[in-house]
Formats: structure tokens, C-alpha cells, sequence
């Protein structure tokens, strides 16, 4: 085991919260790849969220293109997460909008929360939890039903396109719960 | 009556890859198919920006090694402008490139490959991930995983500008150098990260080696294919990541070719099939003779372990060491063994930390000069790094204004898909027999044959699906369904 002296929390990675600025108990993520389609809403979302007055001392907003582990230690310090996102089930129509705890997605690893070289966002908060970090007592997902996040463009199709205020509003419905 | 099996997708690989087993009428594997999906256009996207966005461009295709593609695309982007950047900044763009390294293949060994070995090939999937060898090992095992992330990650932030996704390189060199502050602090956290690769290979040698089953599972027939290796070399022929010339060994472990990035048309080509949208890289000048073996056979790999058989040694200390007790336990040069590549990757792990703390105590690493400005007209170039899952290739033309006019780019696992392909279906072969129940520990083995090669097809990009079950499907030649099996990540 490593030991030798070094002293190993020298370099903890920043907690949300440092910096003397005002505590941020929740964080709001737009997941996904802004190059590659529709796979891009959960950034439109977020960013179209962010830009709305009256948040910004509780609510923090990252736009992330992680999943598993990395998302994980993004998250860890926030009390609530929203993860936006994507979603392709193929049983609704492009643009369909819907929220749900992390809990309840199907398989709650998978998607932007698992890759090939990672392991599920549940997976690796439980390991978090086991490790003794504080993670969030609640995960909420915002999903946009997306069919088109195979082909490289910075736009959204316009049924995707037309979600993201709706997306946004549920944003700010989860927060008010 | 043709059987088939459907393994869709594949646990722990991205979501969207799929295998399908056929079996003949006696229950005999017959054929075997990985197909995994190709996200289209990026080429198109491409062209008519400038060169310089490629480095925060192809930093997006992939969520999982955007630091690899950072570093092919500046340095395709120095070739292009004809700039060569200052050793100050090609010292920090390959320590930014250890320090990924390390977080890369920590994250491998822990939470994708080991979980084989340490819960066992037969363990439940549910228990067969991180959180099953955390609780098998001992927690403070997860403490020091997170910590060598944390590590890493302060690494690529301190030098790239952003965690993950670096901004910082650009044609000629960095946007920014780093302090003696920011130094000394990379230096310990480099220190300790090659206490915990020895600790890391420490644990390999007790788990792993120390159980004669999986020694004999690493040395067995089922995982070995002898084909030819594909590595970036230093001028002393040792393994390096950022830079160099690409170096390929026959199956005998004979030099067969040895070239500079910008000629990799002349050595390369790519073959298609016609049930995947993706090629097949092979050597060119060998042949593509079929998914097969041999010196004949044009069929290359570049994983962690072509590049040691690629290599004639590491350039670090400890880790060179380790290369010889590597290749003397194996039996000498080259080994063959698909499961091998878990050791490899350790003892790139262990290269990856020490060249980190070279890097970070080189007199030149906080020089000022760490940008030269491109003089030159641009045309064309081509970068390569080797990324953790492959040499990577990007190259790039341009007009005179440095507008793009045409990419092409060969990603680290794709020079690995006709191998991951023969071992799929050697792994199949051997495991599914007529007769023999298909389980989940028989499935699991067929995925441990393409696991080692940590591969990666365009990962954390995907929308969330609403139901991703491992899902075994037998059917007869009519398409009717004759069981099916379901597991879940």
C-alpha cells in the first residue's frame, strides 16, 4: 500500500464549494456530446437554465460529457443532482420530456452514466458511499426523448429543439418540490 | 438449423456494441460477429473550420480519452503549420499525457478488467465490478483508486486548463505553462502515484499470479493469437506515449517495419466487411489474408502489450524491471496472450507514474517558453500519441488560411477490430460447445476475451437508453426464438 510519507490530501481535487462563495447544495448537469446531434440537449438545456436569473447563488450548472466514476466525483459535496439528458427509448415521440429519480430509470447504469472504460453512475456512487464521501440524498433525471445521436452537427432536430424550454421549466419544477 | 446468439450489448462495454454467436446444427459455434455502431460525419464536421478548434473538436468524439485526442490532434496541427513547438511544451503536453495515463489505466485495471480476477470469471455480475472488489480486497483499495484519479485529473487541470477535456495545446506548443507551486505539487502527487502502481502490480502478482487457474487461464490456448505488434518506440526503441516513431514486430518478435507517423499511408490500410460499418486496419504491405494468425497475416494489434513486445524495453527504471519479469515469467518475446494485457497495462502504469515525476523535475518543465508562434504556411500534417487503447492517428489538410479541407482519423481501438474479432470468436469456439448450458460465466468468458483489450467505441457520447440488458438470444434458422437469456449491467 501506498505510504511512504507522502501526504495524501495535499492535492484533494476542489469541492464545489471552495472558494468563499456562497454554499451551492445542488447541482444541475447537462449530460452528453454538444458535436453530436440531439446527444447535445442536455448541454442546450443546462445552458439555457443557467442563463435564467434567480438561481445562481443555490444552484450550480456544469455541462459535462462524462459518465460513471468521473460523473460521480462531480457530484460528490452536492446535496441534490438533476442530470440532463437525452434518452432514447424509441416508445415516445422525439422532444417527449419527462423526470424521474435516478432510481427509477430502468437500468439506472447505463446511458451517459456508463462507457466502455467506466463503471455505472450507480455503481460508482455506491462505491462513493462506501468510500465514506458524501454523496447527493437525491438524483433527479430530466430526459429529452432523442433519436438522432449518431451523426456529428452542433444543431438539434426540431422536435428535440422544441423540448428544451419545457426541459428547462422542469428544471425549475424539480427544484420547487 | 442454424442457432443464433445475440450478446447485446456487451457488459461494461459501451452500450450500443452487440455480438452475435452463430451455432450450426450440432451446437458448434459457426460464426461470430462483433459489430459496434459508427457515428457518422465527423469528417464533414470538419472540414472548412480552422485547424486550430481540432484539439477542443476531436477532444469531444470521445468521453472517455479526450486528453489522447488533444494531443493527436496539436501535434497534427504542429505538423500542418510546420511548427515545432519548445521542449518546454512538449515536456508538459507528455506529462499532462503520464498523468492521464495514469488515471486511465488505474480506472481499467479496477473497475473493468480486474473485477474478473479478483471476484472471478464466475462471480455474479452484480458482485463482478468495483464495488465487489472494494468489499473483497478491503476499502482503503477504493480510497486509493478515487485518489489516483484525483491525481490525474489535477494534473490535466493544471496543464490542460479543464479537467478531462484539455484547451490548453495549440500549433506551436501551450496557452499556458505552470509554476514552481504547481510543480512541486505535481511532483507528490506523481510520487505517490508510482508508490501505488508498484502497490497495484503488487496486487496483480498476489491475485492474479498467485492463483494457478487464472495463471493457467492467462497461458492457455483459448486467449492466444499470434499476430503482429503495433507500438510508438523513443529513439532507443522504448516504449513512449507522446512521441516517436511507430514500430511493428512480427509474431516472431523481428522487426518487421519501422516508420514515422506522417508515412502510416504506406503502411497501413483498411479492409471492409460487409456486416459492420467499420474497418479493419491491417499492414498493407503484408495483406489482408482473413481474420487469422500468422506472419502472413496482415493482422496487427496496438494494446499495452504490442507496445512492450513492440519495444525493446521501458525507459524508466522500475518499470523496466518489471518489463523483464514480464517477459521471463511469460517465456520470453513476444507474448501472445490476449490476458496478458492486464499486466502490461500495469506496467505502463508504472512507466506512466515515473515519467510523470521525470517530467515533473525536469529543469526545462517551468520555463516561460512554452510557445512557438507558426511562421509557416499551412498544408499538412499528421499526429499520432499512442492513446491507452491504441496508436492513434490524426491527419489533417488545409487550404493556405488553415481551413480545413479534409480528416482522417484512426482511432485507438480500431486497429484493434480484426483481433478483438478472432479473439471473440476463438473465446466462443472454445467455450460454447454442444451440450454445454450457455451461462453467464460462459458468456462472461467470451466477454473477457475482448475486455482485455479495454476497448472503446465512441463511449460516453450515447443518449441514455431506457433498457440495456445483456440479452443472449438463440434463435433457428427461421428467425424463431429458441431461449433467451438476459442479464443486466
Amino acid at each position: 500500500m501506498p505510504e511512504g510519507g507522502v501526504v495524501l490530501n495535499s492535492y484533494q481535487a476542489a469541492s464545489p464549494n471552495e472558494g468563499g462563495s456562497p454554499a451551492r447544495t445542488v447541482l444541475v448537469v447537462g449530460l452528453g456530446n454538444p458535436i453530436l446531434g440531439d446527444d447535445g440537449v442536455g448541454w442546450k438545456v443546462a445552458q439555457e437554465f443557467s442563463s435564467i436569473e434567480g438561481h445562481s447563488g443555490r444552484v450550480a450548472v456544469e455541462c459535462l460529457s462524462i459518465g460513471g466514476l468521473g460523473l460521480m466525483e462531480r457530484m460528490l459535496g452536492y446535496d441534490r443532482v438533476i442530470l440532463v439528458d437525452a434518452i432514447e427509448t424509441g416508445a415516445c415521440p422525439e422532444g417527449n420530456v419527462r423526470t424521474f429519480p435516478l432510481a427509477a430509470l430502468d437500468r439506472p447504469g447505463l446511458g451517459h452514466s456508463a462507457s466502455a472504460h467506466d463503471v455505472s453512475l450507480d455503481s460508482a456512487l455506491k462505491t462513493a458511499e462506501a468510500m465514506g464521501e458524501r454523496i447527493p440524498h437525491r438524483v433527479d433525471i430530466v430526459a429529452i426523448e432523442a433519436h438522432r445521436c449518431y451523426d456529428f452537427s452542433e444543431e438539434l432536430s426540431p422536435a428535440v429543439a422544441a423540448a428544451v424550454p419545457l426541459a428547462v421549466s422542469s428544471i425549475s419544477w424539480l427544484l420547487a418540490e | 438449423m442454424t442457432q443464433r446468439i445475440t450478446i447485446d450489448p456487451i457488459t461494461r462495454l459501451e452500450g450500443h456494441g452487440k455480438i452475435e454467436i452463430f451455432l450450426d446444427d450440432r451446437g458448434e459455434v459457426a460464426n461470430t460477429y462483433f459489430q459496434i455502431p459508427e457515428l457518422r460525419g465527423f469528417e464533414r464536421f470538419c472540414v472548412g473550420r480552422p485547424v486550430e478548434e481540432m484539439p477542443l473538436l476531436t477532444n469531444r468524439i470521445c468521453g472517455v480519452c479526450p486528453e489522447a485526442h488533444h494531443m493527436a490532434a496539436a501535434k497534427a496541427a504542429d505538423a500542418v503549420y510546420h511548427v515545432d513547438p519548445p521542449p518546454t511544451a512538449k515536456k508538459l503536453r507528455e506529462l499532462l499525457y503520464s498523468a492521464f495515463y495514469v488515471t486511465d489505466h488505474t480506472t481499467h485495471f479496477y473497475a473493468l478488467g480486474g473485477p474478473d480476477f479478483v471476484m472471478g470469471p464466475d462471480a455474479p455480475v452484480a458482485e463482478r465490478n468495483i464495488l465487489g472488489v472494494i468489499h473483497k480486497v478491503g476499502l482503503e483499495i477504493g480510497g486509493k483508486v478515487i485518489q489516483a484519479r484525483k491525481a490525474g485529473h489535477t494534473v490535466v487541470e493544471m496543464i490542460g486548463g479543464r479537467k478531462v477535456h484539455p484547451c490548453t495545446s495549440i500549433p506551436g506548443g501551450l496557452t499556458k505553462g505552470i509554476t514552481e507551486e504547481q510543480r512541486k505539487e505535481i511532483e507528490t502527487m506523481g510520487r505517490w502515484a508510482v508508490e501505488f502502481a508498484q502497490f497495484s502490480l503488487k496486487l496483480f502478482n498476489e491475485i492474479v499470479l498467485g492463483n494457478k487457474a487464472y495463471v493457467d487461464l492467462i497461458l492457455g490456448d483459448v486467449y492466444t493469437h499470434q499476430t503482429y505488434y503495433m507500438g510508438t518506440v523513443d529513439a532507443n526503441n522504448q516504449v513512449n506515449f507522446y512521441d516517436g516513431q511507430v514500430r511493428v514486430v512480427d509474431p516472431n518478435g523481428k522487426e518487421y517495419v519501422k516508420y514515422n507517423p506522417s508515412e502510416y499511408a504506406q503502411h497501413i490500410a483498411e479492409h471492409v466487411e460487409p456486416w459492420t460499418y467499420l474497418k479493419f486496419p491491417y499492414l498493407k504491405n503484408v495483406g489482408w489474408k482473413g481474420f487469422v494468425d500468422g506472419p502472413e497475416s496482415g493482422v496487427y494489434c496496438a494494446i499495452p502489450l504490442s507496445r512492450l513486445n513492440a519495444a525493446d524495453g521501458m525507459a524508466t527504471p522500475l518499470a523496466q524491471e518489471e518489463y523483464e519479469r514480464f517477459y521471463s515469467t511469460l517465456g520470453g518475446k513476444p507474448v501472445h496472450q490476449r490476458l496478458a494485457i492486464h499486466w502490461a497495462r500495469l506496467i505502463e502504469l508504472l512507466y506512466a507514474a515515473e515519467r510523470w515525476v521525470e517530467l515533473a523535475t525536469d529543469p526545462e518543465i517551468t520555463s516561460p517558453n512554452f510557445h512557438a508562434i507558426p511562421t509557416e504556411k499551412p498544408t499538412e500534417g499528421v499526429g499520432v500519441v499512442e492513446a491507452p487503447r491504441g496508436t492513434l492517428t490524426h491527419h489533417y489538410t488545409t487550404d493556405e488560411r488553415g481551413v480545413l479541407t479534409k480528416v482522417n482519423l484512426i482511432v485507438g481501438t480500431t486497429n484493434n477490430y480484426a483481433p478483438i474479432s478472432m479473439s471473440i470468436n476463438k473465446a466462443a469456439s472454445s467455450f460454447i460447445k454442444h451440450g454445454v448450458v450457455i451461462s453467464e460465466g460462459v458468456l462472461n468468458r467470451v466477454e473477457m476475451a475482448f475486455r482485455a483489450y479495454d476497448p472503446c467505441f465512441g463511449c460516453a457520447t450515447h443518449s441514455l437508453p431506457g433498457k440495456m440488458p445483456l440479452e443472449i438470444t438463440i434463435r433457428d434458422a427461421n428467425g424463431n426464438t429458441v431461449d433467451v437469456l438476459k442479464q443486466y449491467c
